[in-house]
């Protein structure tokens, strides 16, 4: 049994690391949910999302991922129609970014991420990035799920989405003309986003520049949060006995914050051992990426490698008070199902393009 | 590979600036935040949400933020509850069960502060400071309340704030409120709540084991809300409560021009800022009765048989009838108010003397049907729309449901609110439009910037012929000249109005009657109209209190006119 497991962690490393970091991410929440509010129905619900994830993921598996190139349009199509749902029948605080299905909540803007990903990979992987209406069209792709989004309005999501545009373009072998040009116009059009951005959202950025603006309400959850990783230490308080989160200083630590319970549980040590492990799950990627010759699965790949580490990155981040507090869930370890299955189908996506690499 | 060097690259300097800032929160400054964390020693103190001015049409002001202080806790810091709470009980009007009942909830946050009590008066602030070292986790804390400068005058009209409820913070959930918040819970504080709400202020503080501020961290300003400017004139409203005096009932002033309410005053009334001691109290002290009161018109409903019979031609203006005194349809034997009867008159003397006899028999041939036509082109059975919460709709019947005996004079089965009779009478002065009553005439931002001008809306136009308008209006005068409403009458201005007075008799406990009187003035070029009604009275002395209105509002210089012995009756329509 045991030889198995190691067999299969040699053969798919991918898939080792990955489930180490959901692992990690099951302890937390575990121990977040130990708090005054007492959270264990999320940790069960985590863990049946996973086991949900694990058997779409394995389904996936089984196909091959060049049939995502020729259905790309369709997913593409159905994901914009379910934008569109959300900006007229979305839930959620402030901002609508669910879809009720049932007993769960479906956040469509998770997956618009990633076949958003796959189509602009697929249109890419036959057509020359340097003509300028292959540019304008890609821009397209790209824009109007972007769009929707920033209505909802999810700023991180639509942050990340300029990152794998960029890194696409950059991957697909876009000049860099292109991509300084297309830099300036974003940086030039910034203050019409501000304009068009609602309330909350210019006082989360406002907040972000001076915490101690709004010490009741957003800034109440970053001072919170600094002093929560603070107070970890070099070693951290132990598992299951940080004070902060259990004592609910901290809300949303289940979800966007939950960084802070390792950072104060397991202290620096946790926080290095963390980047460690996203580090070696990053760096494979980086090697199946470019261990393939198809140019549709590396375009693919650079996409997800960019959505992840910058999710990755962005949400530690955030909680440091290095970047506005946006909403970006930490991939495989914050609560949340749309989030979880789309990453493992990520990875699998991954696993499959080493496989096939392989048979050249 | 140079792209690959440089995707690994840049996610190696982001997770190097990550190491950096995480080792220098967690190393370099870690004994300060350990120490903030162990000591759970930051609180958020709010200090209020701000809430609009509430001005008259005039810009004097009806209600305003007051500063006052509040009795608060910190779930968290409370050391012995037991304790604490008989401390409490001892010095200032508190139960102690009840505080320990407030100890004993589960908060949602353990550090956010929960009223105990609120507006503490200085006596109490006194001795609770003098107790504060043995009250760890009790505070005192500056807060506002709505100060009505009118008193009890306007508590109907602007209504009152209170602690936001489950229910609404589940369906206002988009609005950004917090358990704990006050908000609008009645009148217009309700009904303008998203702009008479302003945004709270508050500040972050460090505390001491005891939970005493140390060091301020942080601090909002508070953010003042929008200001109303009514259609309330406050020296009307002033008179129409002073002379109602004690009794139960209601008076609402309209221009008839234009729908806006000059006045609106129910009694009895509540303090906004005591809510608790009225709840008991009898004579229901939080019923707005010209809105919210539904009550049968009456003779006052005879305006609608008048014009319902003229109009579709079933009399004649000079048609006669003998009024008895009563009448006997099938079985039943109908009276007139009047035991020995009127008799011969025709619908210029039936109308100011209301003779029952006279419009029972006009209504059974004119119809049920075609006076609940009348009755509904005149909106009755309809709210009227006015910007206040709760408005009720009246109740006009179905055909089957009422006899016209009854109908005709406004008794049965139909149900009118003041403020439906008032815009029923409006709409007979200004010729025939409807307009919908309104409060708010103009929203204004706290530096006197115009965020809102609210026009008025006519909602419909009735059409009457000139001829038959020509006769109502002549009648509605005659009723304050000579009629049953003389009690209204005016020295200097003529005033034109109906009365009516219902019997309870179904009631076995309350065998009193109701009054309304409705009118306008001056009559031939009507400035304003009113409604009176009286919980427990006849309708002379609803027109008695028209009548004073009418005079202070209309001629404040002169004394009021001396009544003759007039001839006094109550119309009491007797169903057997």
């Amino acid at each position: 049994m045991l030889k198995h497991l190691k067999k299969l962690f040699e053969e798919r490393k991918l898939f080792g690391w990955t489930y180490l970091l959901i692992s990690i991410g099951l302890l937390l929440l575990f121990t977040a949910s130990k708090g005054i509010f007492m959270r264990e129905a999320l940790f069960l619900k985590q863990c049946l999302w996973l086991i949900l994830g694990t058997v779409i993921a394995a389904f996936v598996k089984k196909a091959d991922y060049r049939d995502f190139q020729k259905l790309a349009p369709l997913f593409y199509i159905i994901i914009l129609f379910c934008l569109v749902m959300v900006l007229f029948v979305g839930r959620g605080s402030g901002a609508s970014r669910w879809i009720r299905l049932g007993w769960f909540n479906f956040q469509p803007s998770e997956f618009a991420k990633l076949i958003t990903i796959i189509t602009l990979a697929a249109y890419l992987s036959e057509k020359d990035i340097r003509r300028p209406h292959i540019l304008l069209f890609s821009l397209f792709i790209i824009g109007i799920p972007f769009l929707f989004i920033l209505k909802q309005p999810d700023l991180g999501t639509a942050f990340i989405f300029i990152l794998v545009f960029f890194a696409i373009l950059y991957q697909a072998g876009g000049s860099k003309g292109q991509i300084l040009t297309l830099f300036v116009i974003g940086v030039l059009s910034s203050p019409v986003l501000w304009f068009m951005m609602k309330p909350y959202q210019r006082e989360r950025i406002l907040t972000f520049l001076n915490p101690m603006r709004d010490p009741l309400g957003k800034g109440y959850n970053l001072i919170q949060s600094i002093i929560t990783i603070g107070s970890g230490g070099f070693w951290g308080r132990g598992f299951l006995r940080g004070t902060q989160t259990k004592l609910a200083f901290l809300p949303e630590y289940h979800t966007d914050f939950i960084f802070c319970v390792l950072a104060e549980e397991l202290g620096f040590f946790g926080v290095m051992l963390l980047l460690f492990i996203y580090y070696m799950f990053f760096r494979i990627i980086v090697g199946i990426i470019y261990s393939t010759r198809d140019r549709f699965a590396r375009l693919m790949g650079t996409g997800i490698l960019t959505a992840l580490v910058s999710q990755a990155v962005i949400n530690m981040c955030m909680t440091m008070g290095l970047f506005p507090v946006v909403g970006i869930p930490l991939p495989f370890i914050s609560y949340g199902g749309s989030s979880l299955i789309v990453s493992l189908i990520c990875v699998v996506l991954l696993v499959n393009i080493e496989e096939n690499s392989l048979m050249f | 590979m140079e792209k690959e060097r440089i995707f690994v690259n840049l996610t190696k300097i982001a997770f190097a600036i990550i190491i950096l800032r995480s080792f220098y929160l967690q190393v370099i400054r870690y004994p300060y935040y350990r120490n903030l964390s162990n000591q759970n020693c930051i609180r958020t103190v709010e200090t209020g949400i701000p809430r609009g001015t509430i001005y008259d049409r005039n810009m004097r002001v009806l209600v305003k933020d007051a500063p006052s202080l509040h009795l608060v806790f910190v779930p968290y810091d409370v050391e012995s509850p037991e304790k604490e709470a008989s401390i409490l009980a001892n010095i200032i009007d508190l139960d102690k069960v009840s505080v320990m009942r407030r100890f004993k909830t589960r908060y949602g946050n353990p550090f956010d502060r929960v009223f105990l009590k609120r507006r503490l008066t200085q006596e109490e602030v006194a001795r609770i400071e003098e107790y504060a070292a043995r009250l760890p986790g009790i505070f005192i804390q500056e807060g506002l309340i709505r100060e009505h400068v009118l008193g009890k005058n306007t508590c109907h009209v602007v209504g009152y704030t209170g602690e936001i409820t489950e229910q609404q913070l589940l369906s206002y959930r988009d609005r950004g409120y917090k358990p704990g918040d006050f908000i609008g819970q009645d009148g217009l504080e309700r009904f303008y709540d998203e702009y008479l709400r302003g945004q709270a202020g508050g500040k972050q503080i460090e505390v001491d084991a005891t939970g005493h501020q140390r060091k301020e961290l942080g601090k909002t300003g508070s953010v003042p809300g929008d200001d109303l400017v009514l259609t309330i004139d406050q020296v009307i409203q002033e008179i129409a409560y002073d002379e109602l005096g004690d009794r139960r009932g209601c008076v609402v002033a309209m221009d008839p021009r234009n729908g806006q309410i000059l006045a609106l005053v129910s009694k009895p009334g509540f303090d906004v800022n005591d809510l608790q001691s009225y709840l008991e109290r009898e004579g229901h002290p939080f019923l707005n009765r010209a809105i919210k009161g539904m009550y049968s018109p009456g003779s006052v409903f005879k305006i609608i048989t008048e014009l319902a019979a003229l109009e579709s031609g079933t009399i004649e203006e000079y048609d006669r009838i003998e009024c008895t005194g009563q009448i006997e349809v099938a079985d039943r034997v109908f009276h007139c108010w009047k035991e020995e009867g009127h008799g011969w008159v025709d619908i210029n003397l039936a109308f100011p003397y209301s003779c029952n006899v006279f419009f029972g028999t006009v209504g059974l041939k004119t119809g049920v049907a075609r006076m609940l036509e009348f009755a509904d082109m005149f909106d009755l059975g309809r709210a009227t729309g006015i910007d206040l919460p709760g408005e009720k709709d009246g109740y006009l019947p179905d055909r089957r449901e009422i006899d016209p005996l009854n109908l005709s004079i406004g008794q049965g089965p139909i149900l009118a609110t003041p403020l439906q009779l008032l815009s029923m009478i409006s709409t007979v002065a200004n010729g025939g439009n409807i307009w919908k009553p309104y409060l708010v005439k103009e929203i204004i931002s706290p530096d006197g910037g115009k965020i809102k001008e609210i026009d008025p809306v006519i909602k419909k136009t009735v059409y009457i012929s000139p001829e038959n308008m020509e006769i109502l209006r002549r009648g509605l005068k005659n009723v304050v000249l000579f009629g049953t409403g003389g009690q209204a009458r005016v020295a200097g201005v003529e005033v034109a109005g109906k009365t009516g007075t219902v019997q309870r008799a179904h009631r076995e406990l309350e065998m009193g009657t109701h009054g309304f009187f409705v009118c306008y003035a001056p009559a031939d070029n009507p400035q304003i109209s009113l409604v009176v009604f009286l919980d427990s009275a006849s309708s002379p002395e609803c027109s008695a209190i028209a009548g004073k209105i009418l005079q202070r509002v209309l001629v404040p210089e002169k004394k009021p006119v001396e009544i003759q012995d007039m001839e006094e009756g109550t119309e009491n329509a007797e169903t057997p």
